[in-house]
């Protein structure tokens, strides 16, 4: 491990203050991280701010998105005040569109083979040592899982993406989409047995009023808060938490 | 008409203008302005010799019916007709692919990461791999004159250092067979820096002009570079008759 | 006695009773509301380094602002929360203000009351003001009242913030609320025949 590592027990700050007093501290270098939640839930910004605070300390990043073009996530993204476009210029956080680069390969757009998904692997891993990235985010993994035909080919990628970028002590977050009100975190169930934590981000409903929730569901080798949190998206500040004060279930009616 | 050292252009006058014809093993960069007749000059060129000649505006038929006008006679030619296939790929959307581990082996990484970063997708192409189509057929062939033309199409489907990566190995592959390749290119659509480019992995570069003088077009072929060969350069004013091209006024240029 | 011998009273027992505890709750029949703003603002005004939140379930901001102008317009270390002027269709803004959608968002509520006492000096004394609880309760229901009352008595304690809970008797709709303000560390209850 780096010195800065050591210094940090082995583990990845987020930079977002409550999420990494929820996990102790961090999460643990290399791990895999599946971020679940219907669509609109807040996963890109949590990504992207993820991105961006371990650029502001020098981490390299890279945001791989396959669901949006690029001129749109940096079009939603330029109204935080957290992304810092000087951080894209300089490379320390790199965008890149997946699609395009499938496309550029000669993928077919529906469905990989076996040597197809080896290639994409491939090209995931190069570019991540090429760009000595410290953080990775897929956009989403449920979108490039689609187009990978079994259970097997879907396990083995993740699994194989997982270990290759663990070595490379690259912490990744892995975009997961489900219906809203789900209480699943992965469209094929499969991605989150591979993954070493999860974090649920639930939309829950209370007295008519829509409410955003944030959840480690687990993270292997920390130690986590379990509780379910409200979490807001500010302008200034991107992604807050603070703890959920009642779960709808518990709320009796009134008199 | 060969010799040990030379490659008979084809063209008596233009192999005088070259003194002896071009050295076996040269790259020869054609530029032309359109207008310049260009297209007639790259036929001319397959009169003689073994030839693999590439053609990516006109098809094969039209290009033998073209020769046959002229009265070249029947030349020893293996063309490769890309325009009819890119056309027929057009029209029927083939889907033939082209394994993705060949793809990702001509494109390098930074590249790859350059493409994915703009975020604009690339024009769409037809489905077959021109570019592979002619690294391979030149990595195949014998033929002592390899011609292609020309190099406008591939600039339009590839990116530029793709297409030079490809013409180096083409180069590559000519010198094995001690023949000489011509590429036919429009000048001045491509950028300057990329004709430098173009122009300094050459040996040979022949460039086509026309100039209007009053209420006439004069003509004018220039040898600008010939490697090794300083005493080659020279520029020649040229006409189009029945039989072809037609070099006159030879001026030396040393 | 006369009100003005109440105020009187007021003006000396209350700023002692919020600097001497950490959490105070006062209990007051409507007709001392006004009364008990003005008190609370005067204290908040004569200490030079304070830093106070005050949060309004009650009335929108803009009308404590006309009520009050000349005490704390000039007043920077004071700032106001305002849970109630969007429900009601007021949609004015004012940079001193942070305006919440709806008195029922009580975890937006905490997150920018923390947020706030973020921007606050290390050594100034800080106050938390919150008029009222028991409006709080007439929208909410009162085990989440609960909850975030114990949240805020919770991170007060945790950051040094003296904090302020107004119950007004008659909105008093709930025994929980009873219940909550005896947690506080004093309870100043306000009857007409206070000295």
């Amino acid at each position: 491990m780096s010195n800065a590592e050591l210094k940090n027990n082995g583990l990845c700050n987020t930079g977002i203050e409550t999420l990494d007093e929820i996990l102790g501290g961090g999460i643990p270098v290399g791990s895999t991280v599946l971020v679940t939640g219907s669509s609109g839930s807040g996963k890109t910004t949590l990504c992207m701010q993820f991105l961006i605070n371990g650029a502001k300390k020098g981490e390299r990043g890279v945001f791989f998105t396959i669901t949006e073009p690029l001129f749109k996530l940096t079009k939603n993204m330029e109204s935080f005040d957290f992304y810092d476009k000087k951080l894209i210029e300089s490379g320390l956080v790199n965008l890149i569109d997946l699609r395009i680069i499938s496309e550029r390969l000669g993928l077919d757009t529906e469905k990989y083979t076996v040597e197809d998904a080896s290639a994409l692997l491939d090209i995931l891993k190069d570019i991540a040592d090429e760009l000595n990235v410290k953080r990775l985010v897929i956009d989403s993994i449920t979108a490039l899982c689609y187009r990978l035909q079994t259970p097997e080919m879907i396990r083995d990628f993740i699994f194989k993406l997982g270990s290759s970028l663990a070595a490379m002590k690259c912490t990744t977050f892995l975009t997961s989409e489900v219906p809203p009100q789900k209480f699943k975190y992965s469209k094929n169930d499969i991605e989150e047995f591979i993954s070493d934590g999860i974090i649920f981000l639930g939309d829950e409903e209370r007295e008519g009023d829509l409410m955003r929730t944030f959840q480690v569901v687990k993270m292997r080798g920390a130690a986590h808060s379990r509780i379910k949190y409200m979490m807001y998206l500010s302008t200034k500040n991107g992604v807050e938490l603070t703890p959920l004060l009642s779960s709808t279930s518990k709320i009796k009616s009134k008199e | 008409m060969a010799t040990n050292e030379f490659i008979s252009t084809g063209i008596e006058k233009l192999d005088k203008l070259l003194e002896g014809g071009t050295p076996r093993g040269y790259a020869v960069l054609i530029l032309g302005t359109p207008g310049s007749s260009i297209e007639i000059l790259s036929k001319q060129l397959a009169t003689t010799g073994n030839v693999l000649y590439f053609t990516t505006e006109e098809t094969e038929t039209e290009l033998l019916e073209t020769m046959e006008r002229f009265g070249w006679g029947k030349p020893k030619i293996d063309i490769i007709d890309i325009a009819s296939k890119y056309s027929k790929s057009l029209m029927s959307g083939e889907q033939k692919r082209v394994s993705v581990y060949e793809q990702r082996s001509k494109i390098k990484l930074k590249e790859l990461i350059e493409i994915g970063s703009q975020g604009i997708p690339p024009t769409p192409k037809g489905c077959e791999d021109f570019l592979a189509i002619l690294s391979n057929e030149i990595k195949n062939t014998k033929a002592e004159k390899i011609i292609i033309n020309s190099l406008d199409f591939f600039l339009n489907q590839y990116t530029q250092d793709e297409v030079i990566r490809t013409i180096q190995a083409a180069k590559i592959c000519n010198i094995e067979n001690k023949g000489v390749l011509f590429i036919i290119m429009t000048r001045g659509i491509h950028g300057d820096v990329f004709e430098r480019k173009m122009e300094g992995i050459a040996d040979c570069v022949i460039e086509l002009e026309v100039l209007q003088k009053g209420s006439n077009f004069e003509r004018f072929l220039a040898v600008k570079k010939m490697k090794n060969y300083a005493k080659k350069i020279g520029i020649a004013r040229y006409a189009i008759d029945s039989d072809g091209f037609i070099l006159e006024m030879i001026e030396r240029i040393m | 006695m006369t009100v003005s011998s109440i105020v009187e009273g007021l003006r000396e027992r209350i700023p002692k009773s919020i600097m001497m505890n950490q959490t105070v709750g006062i209990i007051l029949p409507d007709k001392y509301y006004r009364d008990i703003k003005q008190v609370i603002f005067e204290f908040l005004n004569s200490k030079s380094d304070s830093f106070a939140v005050y949060v309004t379930i009650t009335r929108p901001y803009h009308t404590i602002l006309n009520e009050f102008g000349d005490l704390i317009a000039n007043n920077k270390n004071i700032r106001y929360v305002d849970c109630v002027s969007r429900i009601a269709g007021i949609s004015k803004m004012d940079p001193n203000c942070i305006f919440i959608e709806s008195p029922t968002m009580l975890e937006k509520l905490g997150l920018e009351i923390n947020n706030l006492f973020r921007e606050a000096d290390e050594k100034s004394s800080k106050y938390l003001i919150i008029d009222s609880l028991s409006t709080l309760m007439v929208y909410n229901d009162p085990e989440i009242v609960t909850k975030f009352f114990y949240y805020l008595i919770n991170v007060t304690r945790a950051k040094d913030i003296h904090s302020v809970y107004l119950v007004i008797e008659e909105e008093e709709a709930d025994k929980q609320i009873k219940k909550l303000i005896n947690l506080t560390d004093k309870i100043e209850k306000i009857v007409d025949s206070f000295i």
